[in-house]
Order: structure tokens, then C-alpha cells, then sequence
């Protein structure tokens, strides 16, 4: 096996002097694996997340992100280093993070400007290879009939098939997808996360995504792991998560209810 | 339990005290806007029944202005036109030098110990006057309607590249941070990621900006900056009173134009 994608141990985050949002041991993630996290609100998902894409700083431990150990936070985009990791990670977001006013053709191919150097792509040319390749990332996510239109003119649903076409369109090693389903009704949702986990298959790359429902995650996932109150409660395969398994995730709090569609 | 019978509902607890000190702490604020307002009455000896005698020598006044004089006409449509220019030029070259310290102030683009300093300068930026920086222009480079350029430029940068720094700030960051996790560097995430959400506000405040400016133009050429206000200044002085009138129906024409059409693109951005 190639060396993993995602590697902590021994990392806590902690927010002032608040007990730690996250703390964990050991976690690896191996290439071209389709991770679920699951949790309750608070569990510590979306901390984990935003720490392999190096948005938040941890207080202790280790983090290898693409075999690379990192140390950067927030703010340090302007830096070369972190500027050539973060291309190779690409982040799907719960508020689909799209630019409202630009057309679905344009948040895709800015999703390209890692790669782009110049002043080329500073006046709005981009090379024809990657004009090509955006409208491919909106083909796979079938929004070619919307292609020029503008992205405040989309449903939620459409607006987060942009968010997914705009990581198609970087092209990176790893994909991180924070909640990109919780602001959608169950149908939506589970088109979503069907299409994430089917780019990451198609393109071979490593998914590692949180959920809040813990039944999409059983029905699209390899592998589960469960947080609560920030420290890995749970972690094996998507077909040996069961009640019991949900429960201890949850505690004493029933699990959220799974959507009726599709079941 | 509760021994005092006079609450209505048991359950709720006593309401937060009213004392007299909580009502005259939240009063602080008009008694010293009325202190304020007293100070000003005083100090400009205004005083109202001194208004009543006044109506008479208005309408003298206004009766020396009429019939406006229309062969000033020309000398009028001429000025106006070059301080429409100053107004335009003005703005322009203000938009240019306002977007480098736009972006130093701006919160979310740079450090604090780089934006707070730059809001600082632009604050004192704004407190020179039109006039002055007008006056240090003809001084400099002589009579004529360019200082008068170069006066607005400088004067408009201190408010305008804090309204532009206001709506950079006012971008919502989940789309920058996107572009900023696809590897974007800092100029690509203000292309993309800032001007591209906030470009109506910047087109507004720039149209705003120019309103001002054309306004404010009118009196650059009290001190020879160019423009009508010369013109005014030399029939009010020769007490030419129906050409000042030709003048100044030419400029509210002008103005009212400008500003309908700027108030209608304004609107057509939002």
C-alpha cells in the first residue's frame, strides 16, 4: 500500500481554554479510499476536515497531509509552499461557497487558478485546455444547460453540482467535502453525495467527507469512522455499521432519522 | 416557593430593577445632542424673529436676478462643460489612485497593522479641504482647469478608497476561501474572489463619488482652479446679478440631469 493520504496521531485542536474540539490518537486514510464522518453536531467533523485543508492550526500532534507534514493556518494563502499543498486538496463546502454572480462556466474554471501563473489569468484569459476541461466538470455534473448562466439563478442543489464540478475542475488529490448536504432536502441530498462518490471513484481520488446522517453514509461509503465530543469512537467498514455502532456514536441521543427516499 | 403574592405568574422571576440612575444613563445622549444644538444657537446669535424681516430684501434680491440674462448663455454652457470635465477627469483619477489603499484597508485582504494605518491616512486624507488642496495645486502649477483636476483626484481618495476598502470587506468569505482552497494566490482571490462579488457596490459608490465631485467643482474657480465658478464670481462682484441667474439655472439644470441619471444606473445596480 502506497503511503496514506491523511495521517494524525496524537493531534488535539483546542479552542481557547475550552476542553479540546478534537482529539485523536491515530487516524490514516489510504489513497482512493471513500471515507464517511459521522457525528452529531459539536463531534468535531467538520474541525477534522478543515484541518487536513489547513484551516485550522492544531495545539499538539502530528498532520500529514499528501505526505507532507503541515504546519500552516489560516491566512497563509499567499505562501508558496501552502499555496502548491493546498491545490492538491480540494474542499467541497456545506454553503457550496459559490460566486453568485459569476456564471456556472466561470466558478468552474476558477477552480483552476491554482495552476494558472501570470497576468493571463488575472485579465480572464485561461488556457483552451482548461475551457475544455471545465466544460467536461460540467457535463459530469449535468449542468451543461446552465452553463452560462448565472450561479445566484440556481437551485441549492444546482449550486452545490457547481461546487463539485469547481473541485472536478482543480484536479486534486484528495477531496474533502464538509457537510455539502446538509442544506439540502433528502433527494438532493442523497443526488449529491451519489455524484461526490461517483467523481472520486471515476477520478480515483481519495474522498473524505462528513455527513450528519449517518444512512448515506452506510449506503455510499467504504469506510466509517464515528466521532463524539472530538475523539474517534468508531472506525470499520460501511457494512458493519450497525445500530449498535450509530448508537454509540450518537450516545443516548437517538441518531438523526434516516431520509425516506430511496430506502 | 414564593411568599409574595402580588406576581402574576409564579413562575417568572422579578423583572430587571428600574432605578433613576439606569433612565438618566440611557437619556446621556440627548441631553448632550441638546447641549450641542444650544451651544450652535448661541454661539451664531440665530434667532427666529430676526427671520420675519428678512423676506423683503430676498425678493429684492431675487427681483436684481430677473429676467436672467441670456447672452451670458454661452459663457455659461462653456463653464459648465469644463467643470462637468474637472467632475469627470477628477473621478477618474481618483478611482486609479483609490484602488492600491482600497486594498491596503481593506480587513480581510491585509493585516491590521497594515489597514488600520492606511484607514488612518485616508481619514486624514479626508480632512484636508477641496479648497485648500485647490489653492496648493494653483500655486503649484497655475491658473486653469488641471490643478483643479488634481484637487478633486485627492480630495475624492480619502472617502472613496474607504468606500471601496467598506465593500471589499463586505464580501462574503466562504467564496474567497473556496478560491483560496483551489490554490488561488492573493491577487487571483481579490480578481476573482472579491471584485467579482462587490463590483456593483464599487460601481456605485465611484457614480456617488462623481455627484459630489461635480458639485463640489462648482466652487474650484473661486481660487482659479477652472470651471464656472470663476464666471459666478466675477458677476456676483460686478453685481451682474440676471447673469449669475442664466449661471446658475444652467448649473441646477446640470446637476439635476446628472444626478437623475447617476440615481437611475445606481439603481439599475443593486
Amino acid at each position: 500500500m502506497s503511503e496514506p493520504v491523511l495521517r494524525l496521531r496524537d493531534l488535539r485542536v483546542r479552542y481557547g481554554s475550552r476542553p479540546p474540539v478534537l482529539d485523536v490518537g491515530a487516524l490514516e486514510v489510504a489513497a482512493g479510499e471513500i471515507v464517511c464522518v459521522i457525528g452529531s453536531s459539536g463531534a468535531g467533523k467538520t474541525t477534522l476536515l478543515r484541518l487536513a485543508n489547513g484551516y485550522v492550526r492544531a495545539e499538539s500532534g502530528e498532520l500529514e497531509v499528501l505526505g507532507t507534514p503541515t504546519r500552516f493556518g489560516p491566512d497563509s494563502g499567499t505562501d508558496r509552499r501552502d499555496r502548491m499543498l493546498r491545490q492538491r486538496v480540494g474542499f467541497v463546502f456545506q454553503s457550496f461557497n459559490v460566486i453568485e454572480r459569476a456564471s456556472v462556466f466561470d466558478n468552474v474554471l476558477w477552480g483552476s487558478l491554482g495552476r494558472q501563473h501570470g497576468l493571463g489569468a488575472l485579465l480572464g484569459r485561461f488556457p483552451e485546455s482548461d475551457r475544455r476541461l471545465a466544460m467536461e466538470a460540467i457535463a459530469e455534473v449535468d449542468l451543461l444547460a446552465q452553463t452560462t448562466q448565472r450561479v445566484d439563478t440556481l437551485s441549492g442543489g444546482q449550486q452545490q453540482r457547481v461546487g463539485v464540478a469547481r473541485v472536478i475542475m482543480q484536479q486534486p488529490e484528495l477531496v474533502l467535502a464538509d457537510e455539502p448536504v446538509s442544506s439540502l432536502d433528502p433527494v438532493l441530498a442523497e443526488e449529491i453525495v451519489e455524484l461526490l462518490v461517483g467523481v472520486a471513484r471515476r477520478h480515483g481520488k481519495t474522498l473524505i467527507m462528513s455527513l450528519h446522517l449517518p444512512a448515506l453514509a452506510q449506503r455510499f461509503a467504504d469506510r466509517v469512522v464515528g466521532l463524539r465530543a472530538g475523539g474517534v469512537v468508531w472506525d470499520g467498514a460501511a457494512v458493519a455499521l450497525d445500530d449498535t455502532a450509530i448508537a454509540s456514536i450518537y450516545g443516548s441521543e437517538s441518531p438523526p432519522p434516516a431520509p425516506e427516499v430511496g430506502q | 416557593m414564593r411568599s409574595d403574592a402580588h406576581t402574576a405568574s409564579p413562575a417568572a422571576p422579578a423583572p430587571p430593577e428600574q432605578s433613576l440612575g439606569t433612565t438618566l444613563r440611557r437619556s446621556t445622549g440627548m441631553i448632550a445632542l441638546a447641549v450641542v444644538v444650544a451651544w450652535a444657537w448661541h454661539g451664531t446669535g440665530f434667532e427666529l424673529s430676526r427671520l420675519g424681516g428678512s423676506l423683503a430684501p430676498l425678493i429684492e434680491f431675487l427681483d436684481r436676478m430677473t429676467p436672467p440674462d441670456l447672452s451670458a448663455l454661452e459663457v455659461a454652457m462653456r463653464s459648465t462643460a469644463e467643470t462637468l470635465q474637472i467632475a469627470v477627469l477628477g473621478t477618474f483619477l481618483a478611482v486609479v489612485l483609490s484602488i492600491p489603499p482600497a486594498l491596503l484597508a481593506a480587513a480581510n485582504l491585509t493585516a491590521a497593522w497594515i489597514h488600520q494605518p492606511v484607514r488612518w491616512l485616508l481619514a486624514l486624507l479626508r480632512g484636508i479641504p477641496l479648497l485648500l488642496l485647490a489653492l496648493m495645486f494653483v500655486a503649484a502649477l497655475g491658473l486653469g482647469p488641471v490643478p483643479g483636476v488634481l484637487a478633486v483626484a485627492v480630495h475624492s481618495v480619502g472617502m472613496l478608497a474607504k468606500f471601496y476598502a467598506d465593500a471589499f470587506e463586505s464580501a462574503r468569505p466562504g467564496p474567497i476561501e473556496a478560491l483560496d482552497s483551489a490554490g488561488a494566490n492573493w491577487l487571483q482571490r481579490v480578481r476573482y474572489g472579491v471584485l467579482t462579488q462587490v463590483a456593483p457596490d464599487l460601481a456605485r459608490d465611484t457614480l456617488f463619488r462623481f455627484e459630489l465631485n461635480l458639485r463640489e467643482s462648482l466652487v474650484l474657480g473661486l481660487v482659479g482652479a477652472g470651471g464656472i465658478g470663476f464666471y459666478i464670481q466675477l458677476y456676483i462682484r460686478s453685481f451682474r446679478y440676471t447673469r449669475v441667474a442664466t449661471l446658475t439655472l444652467v448649473i441646477l439644470v446640470i446637476v439635476v440631469l446628472v444626478e437623475q441619471g447617476s440615481v437611475a444606473i445606481r439603481r439599475r445596480l443593486s
